[in-house]
């Protein structure tokens, strides 16, 4: 029993999933989630291994991990048919997973993080007008990530993590061909793909009310070598023409930049201000090089253009008690995707969440943390050039998220735990 | 612990309850200047649902003019009465049945799919007249200079059997008894595909034409305008026209190639020395795509009155494909296509300027009569390059295009559902309404074995 159950929660897990701007996920660290995912100049655990690795050098020898619960519900509103289609409900489980380590007497700091910067995944009910387009993608992603950061001193430090990233894609799509029977032929693909990449950040503390720091995550390029094309309830007639075959694609995870500070309001208020610029341009088409080509299954090249978007976040924290921290927040983020290009795959605008956050130290060392983040994506008309489909999308997202905290060293300030 | 772990599980169920649905308001369907309280559809087989080679009941189900109907629900619309045939085959007006797709094997072997006509009786054509008046008036058949005539009912089973006096009484009879406060025209199509699908053998602008015949415009004009003031000035309704489109660019005219004769060097040094030996040196055949021998009475070459189809010529889909292939026909000097199976450059010419004709009249109906105008002839132009809807790829191709029937010439219920939303995006604009259009890939396509 407990082993079914841990195998359930494993595979739950894998299925990481969605919603930030484009396919990036923005949920990488429970307590960062509560004051809208802020964190590049505020290291406060271990999760700074994403956020900033330089930040490392500050916060000691900690042990963070967390899952988020993404409940998105998105409906398409037809233009034409004045018809609407809910998609599937579904849930998503983003998680991650950090540990930082200082060695003894030395300014070095390693670190390790295992999380799910990037993903998406949306169903529609087989019936829908738009499924010759997409019925369901399932975009996942992990990227695991060494880090070693430097402390060049009392208040400044550089750090770095090399990242080995694992991704998965499962796309599904009905094909224009009836059979009698009411059935309707469908494809499948699906595949696993890996790159690599890196995380480079400095950090700034020259006194105890003000941090600041900078990021830079590498753009990592996700190769599907040998996926797998399948294809079931083709007609007879139509068998030859598409054969269960392999296919190539690439992705590519764009690279952001990242500035961030965080200031001590008073002693137990503090508000971080964090920037982000992602380089979505590097996204510019999606295709599918099938191994076999015949007269109905050719190469797919279909455009995504996606354009540079900036991210604006604001948190803040309110140390309330001896054992409760309160957190809030604020971002905007806004779509790489253009107009004509808007797809079922990814009904992407510009977005606005709003985040809660609860830090209870349960012991002297072991914390829980629990956020709620609520994303609301502008509704948004579009007329797909490609697909034709046309029509509104409005996407609301609800994401719970819990984790846990354990401090190695003794908690002497949280800020910073030990020097 | 205990009771973190509840908080904590109620935390998550509850803002889980939270998420709270979106929920888009569209547009609100407006009649617009329009009433469509009683909305009358007149016309031919396409505004009867005919396909795949008869009317069905399903086929009648899945007319552009019942999905008119079922939009016009939406913003005052009344009952929209049907003549339905009873479930089964069909009929196609002569006894036959519908066709559907299997899988054939032809006189070389090779497997592949193609139509094939349902055994079984067709089904009956008895009078439903006692049920009527009928909203529903697609009449297969019907030419627009049949639209006036007092004793079309006793010529055309489709109208007899809804006809309140069966051997006395037209289409315009049967519409004006409807009362209608809309209509939808579309006449005209067998004004010029009777004499398209027989190969171009009957006669051009005869003074009494018959079915098989081309209609002299302006014949269709006199009927069609008729019908219109009748409508209009008499019973005082609005309505939408649609004009015809090419029908030389359907798949019925364009699944055979003219050069679909395709040979070894071998096999056409054989054919040259035949061609010599038989007096017809002019005809010269090579490696590769040849054109088919057609019958043409007007060669003088020669002795057989025989020459190769030119590039802008049509064969014809009822064109026996075994013959082609296993007997020689359209390839030996004795087996020539004949004239019922082939559209030469003039018989296509014929039909492409009265089309043209038969449209300027429909637009100045049109405008005469504010009437909305479907214009049907500019999307199959369109639909010659292929369009693209919601993501789902429709040409005009036989078979694999995916919204023609099995006959070439009548769309399937995909088919229809577009044409029913080019009414309703010419109604929309002409009467100020806002109609949702159809879900086009909500319809069925072409349904493989």
């Amino acid at each position: 029993m407990k082993k079914t159950l841990l195998i359930m929660i494993l595979v739950t897990l894998a299925h990481g999933a969605i919603w930030a701007g484009g396919f990036k996920i923005g949920l990488q660290g429970q307590r960062q989630i509560g004051m809208a995912h802020t964190g590049i100049g505020l290291a406060q655990d271990a999760a700074t291994v994403y956020f900033n690795p330089a930040g490392m050098a500050f916060v000691g020898n900690q042990l963070s991990v967390g899952v988020s619960g993404i409940i998105p519900r998105v409906q398409f509103l037809d233009a034409n048919t004045n018809q609407r289609t809910d998609a599937v409900n579904q849930l998503f489980t983003p998680f991650s997973l950090y540990a930082t380590y200082q060695i003894k007497n030395t300014p070095l700091q390693f670190g390790l993080g295992v999380y799910t910067p990037f993903g998406s995944g949306v169903e529609y009910p087989t019936d829908w007008s738009g499924r010759y387009v997409l019925t369901s993608i399932n975009l996942t992603n992990v990227f695991i990530q060494p880090t070693i950061s430097w402390r060049l001193n009392d208040y400044f430090s550089v750090g770095g993590g090399f990242v080995y990233s694992l991704g998965h894609v499962d796309l599904n799509r009905q094909i224009p061909l009836n059979s009698t029977g009411d059935k309707e032929a469908s494809g499948n693909l699906e595949g696993s793909a890996q790159g690599l990449g890196y995380n480079l950040g400095v950090y700034f503390q020259p006194n105890k009310r003000f941090s600041a720091g900078a990021t830079y995550h590498s753009r990592v390029d996700m190769k599907v070598d040998n996926g797998k094309a399948t294809f079931t309830n083709i007609p007879q007639a139509a068998e030859a023409s598409f054969p269960n075959t392999a296919f190539t694609t690439e992705l590519p995870l764009p690279g952001e930049l990242g500035v961030g500070a965080a200031y001590k309001l008073s002693k137990k208020v503090t508000v971080a201000l964090d920037l982000n610029y992602t380089f979505w341009n590097s996204f510019k088409s999606l295709g599918f090089d099938y191994r076999d080509n015949t007269d109905r299954l050719t190469d797919e090249a279909s455009p995504r253009n996606y354009e540079n978007a900036y991210a604006a976040r604001a948190g803040l924290q309110w140390d309330a008690g001896k054992r409760s921290t309160v957190r809030a927040g604020l971002f905007y983020d806004q779509t790489p995707v253009q107009d004509a290009f808007v797809n079922p795959e990814l009904p992407d605008n510009d977005k606005v969440g709003v985040s809660a956050g609860y830090t209870y130290w349960l012991k002297d060392r072991l914390s829980l943390d629990v956020s709620l983040l609520y994303e609301d994506v502008a509704k948004r008309l579009t007329l797909n050039t490609e697909t034709q489909l046309h029509g509104t999308y409005r996407t609301k997202v609800m994401i719970p998220g819990v984790g846990i905290n354990y401090l190695f060293n003794k908690r002497v300030k949280r800020r910073v735990p030990s020097k | 612990m205990k009771r973190i772990i509840y908080i904590t599980v109620s935390f998550v169920f509850l803002s889980s309850l939270y998420s709270c649905k979106p929920n888009l308001e569209g547009f609100i369907p407006s009649a617009g200047d329009a009433d469509f309280s009683n909305y009358v559809a007149i016309g031919n087989s396409l505004t009867a649902g005919y396909a795949d080679g008869a009317l069905t009941r399903d086929g009648q189900t899945n007319s552009f003019a019942q999905m008119l109907a079922t939009q016009f629900a939406g913003v005052g619309g009344g009952e929209f009465k049907i003549p339905y045939l009873p479930e089964g085959p069909g009929n196609n007006g002569s006894g036959g049945t519908q066709s559907v797709l299997r899988n054939v094997m032809n006189c070389q072997g090779f497997s592949s799919v193609g139509p094939v006509t349902v055994s079984g009786t067709a089904v009956s054509l008895a009078s439903v007249s006692g049920q009527g008046p009928f909203n529903a008036l697609g009449i297969p058949g019907a030419r627009a200079v049949d639209a006036v005539n007092d004793i079309y009912s006793a010529l055309n089973p489709f109208l007899g059997r809804i006809a309140l006096i069966p051997g006395g009484t037209s289409i315009l009879k049967e519409a004006l008894r409807a009362k209608p406060t809309f209509f939808s025209l579309w006449l005209g199509s067998n004004d010029v595909l009777g004499f398209a699908t027989g190969g171009g053998v009957g006669e051009v602008d005869p003074a009494f034409p018959l079915p098989g015949d081309l209609t002299n415009p302006a014949q269709l004009g006199a009927a069609l305008t008729a019908t219109v003031d009748s409508l209009v000035r008499r019973a005082g309704a609005q309505g939408v026209i649609a004009n015809i489109p090419d029908v030389t660019s359907v798949p019925f005219f364009t699944t055979i190639p003219w050069n679909g004769v395709v040979l070894t060097q071998g096999a056409a040094d054989t054919l040259n020395l035949l061609y010599r030996q038989v007096g017809h040196p002019d005809i010269v055949w090579k490696a590769g795509a040849n054109p088919y021998i057609i019958e043409d009475t007007t060669v003088i070459n020669g002795t057989l009155r025989i020459r190769q189809a030119r590039p802008n010529e049509l064969i014809l889909l009822t064109t026996p494909g075994d013959s082609i292939r296993c007997a020689q026909w359209g390839i030996s000097p004795f087996k020539a296509l004949g004239d019922e199976y082939v559209l030469d450059d003039k018989e296509v010419a014929d039909i492409q300027s009265h089309t043209m004709a038969y449209n300027s009249i429909i637009s100045n109906i049109a405008s005469t009569y504010d009437l909305a105008l479907a214009d049907m002839n500019s999307y199959m132009k369109e639909f010659n390059k292929g369009i693209v809807y919601n993501g789902a790829n429709f040409s005009k191709d036989y078979i694999s295009g995916g919204v023609f029937s099995l006959d070439g010439v009548h769309p399937n219920p995909r088919g229809y559902a577009l044409v029913a939303n080019r009414f309703i995006e010419a109604i929309n604009r002409k009467f100020n309404a806002t109609i949702p259009t159809v879900d086009v890939n909500s319809f069925e396509g072409v349904v493989f074995p």
